[in-house]
């Protein structure tokens, strides 16, 4: 090898060893702000973390140490005392049965309006994802006369109505439109073996539908565990109240108690179902904001 | 052909039932609701024509509520979308852990709104928050001495904590119609010597309008029925000067501590409430259409 190509061969690892420290250097202003934003959020969340551990003096003594030692008792405080145990029981119950619910009466629903045209389903989809514009907050009286009327107000059973209620739209438009998108190939070719309208639905429809049905179940289980308004007007028995209910009236009550981080033990408590479902399948989430909104 | 029209009506019926029973029968008895007085559960009630809205456009507080349920819309949704943008377009700047970013930033979306609020209690506190901690720390007197969540300014520091929640939302939005784009046509403009800015509104904006003009209108949705989040927010005796429109027919309807069981004029405002749903929604979609860029 010539000195002279040699020479050019260390030129052009310094010019690309130079490029990469440009190329980095230009990209410090989008690490920066992303950076401070995401770190902000990280933070915030294992501030309260930590300080679910710490005592009452410890705490306001200074809120930047770390606990001295851990107080896990708070912790059981929050679930035996203030029976945050119970409360997350009926979240479980209300809001698992009610997911499943909603998928049973979605999925065929979204199925039939978006592969069978017949006359009015447009107008009937159309009548579904109207709801979504529908501000809640105006039901509230009209809904709390119909549950009276069903002798369902004020419980669990009832709750679990107007969640899946209330849910039909959003997951209507996200499942048609997922079906929507799907290939019409193996529903033409399984017609074709002979196989009938139902069997179509069960056998080829679900199971190629299922990413979509797995991301609907997700959203709406995240969506109802941590909802409070409905729980707030149609529950007033403190029994029947819903975890994220219960974290309502517990922080409505730190001006008597005062135990602060028996609080923050009760927002983590709130918190980490959701979260821990997020770490696993925040792709599968994410998609599923998308899947109605932007078209592929 | 029979046996297709039974699992039409079969698949839709039970959908088509709860839906009709119990969102959109309540939906068209409210307004029927709204043309009396009525002061109670199992009262009788009054008719009164259009008094319950001649009335609410009187009422100081429902203007109060009305306005700040419209700051929310306008100002908090410029500012939203900036964010949102600014921050897509810096994820997309082809930097590493984009993923990351996008989930980290998204993150508050998941966690209760009442965990939410309570997290902000913990920042915005005057005796213990993070902020005034912060402040005392570095030694910023008035800074540490300042409260937030005075009456004053409770309902700003509730937005701040809004935007913060929202932006997430929408950066998700944008930054999946932006991953839509082709490459090329960048790579095409940059040849041609175009500048940020001029890719900016001359590529990522025509080819996201479809994307953008759904997002505007959840927005606006969601902005314009927002109760959970400003009423948990301001704890259990919320002052007038945070009261969103969904908040005020709450309180008008079930009452703060005690019952108010105003029932016919919390219904007018939740009547209000949907028209202006109604009337932005089909404004917007009409301000918003334009022929969609197939690419």
């Amino acid at each position: 090898m010539s000195a002279e190509t040699i020479a050019s061969t260390q030129s052009q690892l310094r010019q690309h060893r130079w490029d990469r420290i440009m190329k980095w250097i230009r990209h410090i202003p989008a690490y920066l702000v992303l950076g401070v934003w995401s770190l902000f959020t990280v933070f915030i969340i294992l501030w309260v973390i930590i300080s679910s551990l710490k005592s009452n003096n410890e705490l306001f003594k200074d809120v930047w140490a770390l606990p001295t030692e851990l107080h896990f008792e708070n912790y059981t405080k929050a679930l035996f005392a203030v029976e945050m145990e119970l409360y997350m029981l009926n979240s479980l119950v209300v809001v698992l049965t009610s997911v499943v619910v909603i998928l049973m009466l979605s999925a065929p629903a979204a199925y039939v309006l978006s592969r069978k045209k017949f006359k009015g389903s447009n107008l009937l989809t159309l009548a579904f994802i109207a709801g979504i514009g529908i501000p809640v907050p105006l039901l509230f009286i009209p809904l709390f006369i119909i549950l009276t009327a069903f002798k369902i107000n004020n419980s669990l059973f009832g709750l679990g109505v107007l969640f899946v209620a209330l849910s039909l739209p959003f997951t209507i438009y996200m499942l048609t439109g997922f079906f929507g998108s799907l290939p019409v190939e193996l529903e033409e070719a399984a017609i074709i073996d002979g196989a009938s309208d139902f069997q179509v639905f069960f056998r080829v429809m679900l199971p190629l539908g299922l990413p979509g049905l797995i991301t609907a179940a997700i959203f709406n289980f995240i969506g109802l565990w941590n909802e409070y308004q409905l729980a707030l007007v149609f529950l007033n028995d403190p029994n029947k109240s819903t975890l994220s209910l219960g974290l309502y009236s517990l922080s409505n009550g730190m001006e008597y108690t005062g135990d602060w981080v028996g609080l923050m033990a009760g927002v983590v408590i709130v918190m980490i179902p959701t979260i821990l479902l997020y770490i696993f399948l925040s792709e599968k989430m994410i998609s599923g904001i998308t899947m109605g909104a932007v078209k592929s | 052909m029979k046996t297709r029209k039974r699992l039409i009506v079969l698949f839709l019926m039970p959908a088509s039932l709860v839906y009709l029973v119990f969102f959109l029968i309540p939906t068209v008895w409210a307004f029927y609701y709204s043309l009396f007085h009525w002061s109670g559960f199992g009262q009788s009630m009054e008719f009164r024509g259009l008094g319950n809205y001649t009335e609410l456009f009187h009422d100081p507080i429902f203007l109060l509520s009305l306005r700040n349920t419209l700051f929310i819309l306008v100002v908090g949704g410029i500012i939203v979308f900036t964010l949102a943008f600014i921050l897509t377009v810096l994820i997309n700047s082809g930097i590493k852990g984009k993923k990351l970013f996008r989930a980290m930033i998204f993150l508050p979306n998941v966690i209760a709104t009442i965990a939410l609020t309570t997290l902000w209690a913990f920042i915005y506190n005057p005796s213990f928050g993070l902020l005034n901690s912060l402040f005392k720390l570095i030694g910023w007197e008035a800074g540490a001495k300042y409260t937030f969540t005075s009456i004053d300014h409770i309902f700003y520091a509730m937005l701040v904590a809004l935007i913060w929640i929202e932006v997430g939302f929408y950066l998700v939005l944008l930054m999946a119609g932006m991953d839509k784009i082709p490459i090329e046509y960048y790579e095409a403009a940059k040849l041609e010597g175009a500048n940020q800015w001029q890719m900016f509104t001359g590529i990522t904006v025509p080819l996201l309008w479809d994307v953008i003009s759904v997002a505007t209108v959840l927005y606006t949705i969601i902005a314009l029925k927002i109760f959970e989040f400003p009423y948990a927010f301001s704890q259990i005796q919320p002052p007038p000067q945070i009261y969103t429109v969904g908040m005020y027919l709450y309180i008008m309807g079930f009452g703060k501590r005690d019952p108010i069981y105003r029932l016919g004029y919390a219904t007018a405002i939740g009547v209000v409430l949907l028209i202006c749903v109604l009337v932005l929604v089909l404004l917007l979609r009409r301000l918003m259409r334009r022929e969609i860029i197939q690419y």
